[in-house]
């Protein structure tokens, strides 16, 4: 058993899997070139290199085309209601502190209807891993415009195009003050595989923006053929992941640059919220009858 | 059983609650029967502040009607609290000399009371030297002195309670005190108001409201988790939790809104723990999205609904039983949660370890539909005995279902084993979408009627459980009642003055509303001629759901009020004494003004 304090930062792996043991036989319901078909293969090594075993892993997903992914793995898997995946990920991590909890949902999952959520989530700091995979579209309800969709960006389910200006993920998870703040492709899936397990092992809440074409609705210069020659990785960009003030100049460049990597990784974590609870519980605790004293 | 029933009204300064609280408390140890009501808060009601204290030496079953004594620091606000504080023609009024009003001049809207006395409640206080934080003790001694309670125990609550203030000198309020009850035998009213002796407690008592029994009782039924959001009138079940979970190994979580608290509490059950979320109306409304996901998902949760008035932001720190109807339809799509409402303060914890068995073992979410009256009432309850409880916990899978485990499994109850993240080979998806028995979304036609059959069916037996309702009368009497939840303490004393003056009538309480037991009512039906459903909603909430589902008697009505407005035992003992009569057009229209007609 791990305890508490310890929460997703697995140390030894506890499990000898491989990628292939966190799959399962379905096929996803995902249109053939989606982006989200990467971002599943990524997070399956990045959970083999954990090494924690299936049963030990809760998945939460919204509504969506990507909250689909929790299906097409073999741990617990929770598709719940649209926007809130981050408060029943909270609910099961403070219940069962030991378990590996993931969190997965679109952009308008993550930002239009559960928005309200992901600063409470953030400013809690539980040891929960957000993919977030923004496609800037909303693509099971027949492409209509997203929280994400660029200024003027037309679909087919928003013709007249958006009147908005898109919300900045990065800058947002940063300006709430994440922790781990990071930005991936599925084009890039070794980048993202590994991006997703230092998410996994940081402790506290780790927060991947993933930028997951929509081959359907999507723009087409964003596709994830294409996306890999318009990306720049941020290490070799020489930024210092330690440093939030650069974070938060770079991320303005959402739209224009396709920055992928760590963001910013708070060097000295704050204790988690988990081993925040763990030190307020009372052990031994006391027996339920007790409530009748 | 009347008892008396003492009302203070006075300005935010006044130690109105306060002297309440040391009041109920003397009464409790004292072995009498009480019950306190306090408005909740002056930053939500305005300035004015009253308490209402019902003291008998058997178990109080309602807070009373007309008050038989009123003690009155400060009249500017009185008008506002006629509902809660209500002077008739039998009552005493002793009020502040200092307001300079005569005995006839008292402005209490055209009532002539029985008396009207002026005491120098103020004068008193400045003379012990704290003019306004002393005539809380001012009060008590007056009432200790005049209704003959144990001034030692009177004076102890008063001080204790300071002591827990932090306050460092007693000795202001001991004078005060000692000096009002000197006064008080000097001036006894000219009207005898005294309590009959009560008998020592067996046990100890506890003095207690329905948001602590509440949470009380989830402690006691093993709940770990609590999550909820700030509103009047539940938000102490959250700070009792807040406070004492940990102590039990559980985590409490003030969420971001009432929509993040009920999906924390999903989670946390999914995880394998027993959760609660507690809220009034306007949080509810927002919940009920996440009690449709636990109903789909079929995973155990309470959720207590404080009802206030409503809709919208609507009267919170008034009574009102009009959310019925949204605990049991508020969700989309072919479902039924179970509800259930407390009777009594000492009854919210029966029922909400029984919401808790229920949740866990039907694996499903449970509305605990307390109400506003109940929830902040203070009464003094019977010692509980643990071992009159059971407490049920989730039908986990075995060892041999692990090894081919479908989570919705099709079974004559239509109860599946629940495995929770954790355990080896339970490995499944919960889906808000319809899924098949191994919880693999579809969109077959025949999945979806098979898994709406297994939610539905699995909470058949519950509506034979004969124990989740109070039956008080004759059981062969011709007219009867029915009543829930706070209003149902008025009828079950109501029934038992009519009883007393040789009327024949019987009442049955439901603490299920929901499924609605058909034939425990159709039962209870088969002898009467004439039926009123008693409770406080404009639309007679309860009355409309029974006549949805049973086969109810020809005459069916409903007497009922919108919150706010007391109903009194005396009035529903009119009530009854007009259903006695031969047939007339009045009981002819289910929705007829009975109340205003008798």
């Amino acid at each position: 058993m791990i305890s508490a304090d310890s929460g997703n930062r697995v140390g030894p792996k506890s499990c000898r899997c491989s990628a292939k043991d966190f799959g399962n036989e379905l096929k996803p319901k995902w249109c053939p070139g989606c982006g989200d078909f990467g971002v599943m293969n990524a997070l399956y090594r990045a959970l083999a290199s954990v090494g924690r075993p299936p049963h030990e892993i809760a998945f939460v997903s919204g509504i969506g085309c990507s909250s689909r992914i929790p299906e097409y793995t073999t741990a617990y898997g929770f598709n719940s209601l649209h926007g809130r995946a981050l408060p029943i990920a909270q609910g099961i991590k403070m219940a069962h502190p030991e378990l590996l909890v993931l969190v997965a949902g679109g952009d308008a999952d993550a930002f239009s209807i559960g928005g309200g959520h992901f600063p409470h989530a953030v400013r809690r700091n539980p040891d929960l891993t957000y993919l977030v995979m923004d496609n800037q579209v909303m693509g099971q309800s027949d492409g209509q415009v997203s929280p994400t969709s660029a200024k003027g960006a037309k679909s087919r389910g928003s013709t007249q195009g958006s009147l908005e200006a898109p919300i900045n993920p990065v800058l947002y998870a940063l300006a709430y003050g994440a922790h781990f703040v990071a930005q991936g492709i599925p084009a890039d899936l070794d980048g993202l595989s590994k991006l997703i397990e230092e998410a996994i092992r940081f402790p506290g809440f780790a927060f991947i923006n993933i930028q997951s074409p929509c081959i359907t609705f999507g723009d087409p210069d964003m596709q994830v053929l294409v996306q890999k020659t318009r990306m720049k990785k941020l290490k070799t960009e020489g930024h210092d992941p330690a440093d939030r003030a650069a974070a938060m100049e770079l991320a303005q460049a959402s739209g224009d640059v396709l920055y992928t990597g760590v963001f910013y990784k708070n060097p000295n974590p704050p204790p988690s919220y988990g081993s925040l609870i763990a030190s307020r519980q009372r052990t031994p605790a006391l027996e339920p009858s007790d409530a009748l004293a | 059983m009347r008892g008396l029933v003492i009302g203070i009204a006075g300005a935010s300064s006044d130690g109105i609650t306060a002297a309440g609280e040391s009041l109920i408390n003397a009464f409790a140890q004292e072995g009498y029967f009480a019950t306190l009501s306090t408005n909740p808060g002056t930053q939500i009601r305005g300035g004015d502040v009253f308490c209402r204290v019902r003291v008998s030496t058997d178990p109080v079953l309602n807070s009373g009607g007309l008050l038989d004594l009123a003690v009155v620091l400060d009249w500017e606000n009185f008008s506002q609290l006629s509902g809660e504080l209500s002077v008739g023609p039998e009552t005493v009024v002793v009020y502040d000399r200092r307001s300079g009003l005569t005995a006839s001049a008292l402005p209490l809207g055209g009532v002539r009371p029985a008396a009207a006395v002026a005491v120098p409640v103020a004068e008193i206080a400045i003379h012990a030297g704290a003019p306004t934080q002393a005539r809380e003790s001012v009060v008590l001694g007056l009432l200790s002195a005049w209704l003959r309670l144990p001034q030692k125990r009177v004076l102890e609550a008063l001080v204790s309670r300071h002591k827990a203030g932090g306050d460092p000198s007693p000795k202001t309020y001991q004078k005060a005190f000692a000096d009002a009850v000197a006064y008080a035998k000097e001036h006894p009213l000219g009207r005898a108001i005294a309590l009959d002796p009560a008998a020592p407690p067996e046990g100890k008592r506890r003095v207690a409201d329905g948001n602590e029994m509440c949470a009380r009782a989830a402690l006691f039924s093993g709940c770990k988790f609590f999550s909820g959001y700030p509103i009047t009138p539940a938000s102490e079940i959250m700070q009792y939790l807040q406070r004492e979970i940990w102590k039990y190994g559980g985590s409490c979580l003030q969420a971001e809104d009432e929509i993040a608290a009920a999906a924390a509490v999903i989670g946390a059950s999914y995880a394998g723990t027993k959760a609660m979320t507690a809220t009034s109306g306007p949080g509810f409304s927002l919940q009920t999205e996440v009690l449709g996901l636990a109903s789909a998902v079929e995973l155990p949760m309470v959720c207590v609904n404080v009802q206030r008035g409503g809709p919208s932001t609507g009267m919170p720190t008034t009574q009102e039983q009009a959310d019925l109807f949204a605990a049991t339809f508020s969700s989309h799509g072919d479902t039924v949660r179970p509800v259930l409402a407390p009777t009594s303060v000492a009854d919210s914890f029966d029922v909400t370890v029984e919401a808790f068995n229920i949740a866990e073992q039907y694996q499903t979410p449970v509305v605990v539909l307390t109400d506003r009256e109940l929830a902040q009432c203070k009464a003094v309850l019977e010692p509980i005995e643990p071992s009159q409880f059971r407490v049920v916990d989730r039908l986990e899978p075995t060892k041999a279902e692990l090894k081919r485990y479908a989570r919705f499994q099709i079974t004559d109850a239509g109860i599946s084993p629940i495995s929770h993240p954790g355990m080896r080979g339970g490995n499944y998806l919960a889906a808000g979408l319809e899924h098949d028995e191994k919880g693999a979304p579809t969109a077959s036609g025949e999945i979806h009627a098979q898994m709406t059959r297994k939610r539905l069916n699995k909470l058949n037996p519950l509506k034979l459980r004969k124990d989740l309702f109070l039956f008080e009368g004759d059981l062969d009497a011709h007219i009867g009642l029915v009543s829930w939840g706070n209003v149902s303490g008025i009828a079950r004393e109501a029934v038992r003055m009519a009883r007393a003056k040789g009327v024949k009538v019987k009442l049955l309480v439901p603490r299920l509303l929901y499924p609605v037991a058909e034939t425990i009512y159709e039962d209870f039906f088969a002898t009467l001629r004439r039926c009123v459903v008693v409770e406080q909603s404009h639309q007679g909430q309860l009355h409309r759901l029974l006549r949805m589902w049973t086969q109810t008697p020809r005459e069916f009505m409903s007497v009922s009020k919108s919150g706010a407005n007391r109903i009194t035992p005396e009035e529903i003992v009119r009530l009854i004494q007009a259903m006695e009569q031969p047939a007339t057009d009045r009981f002819r229209s289910h929705y007829c003004d009975l109340l205003n007609v008798i």
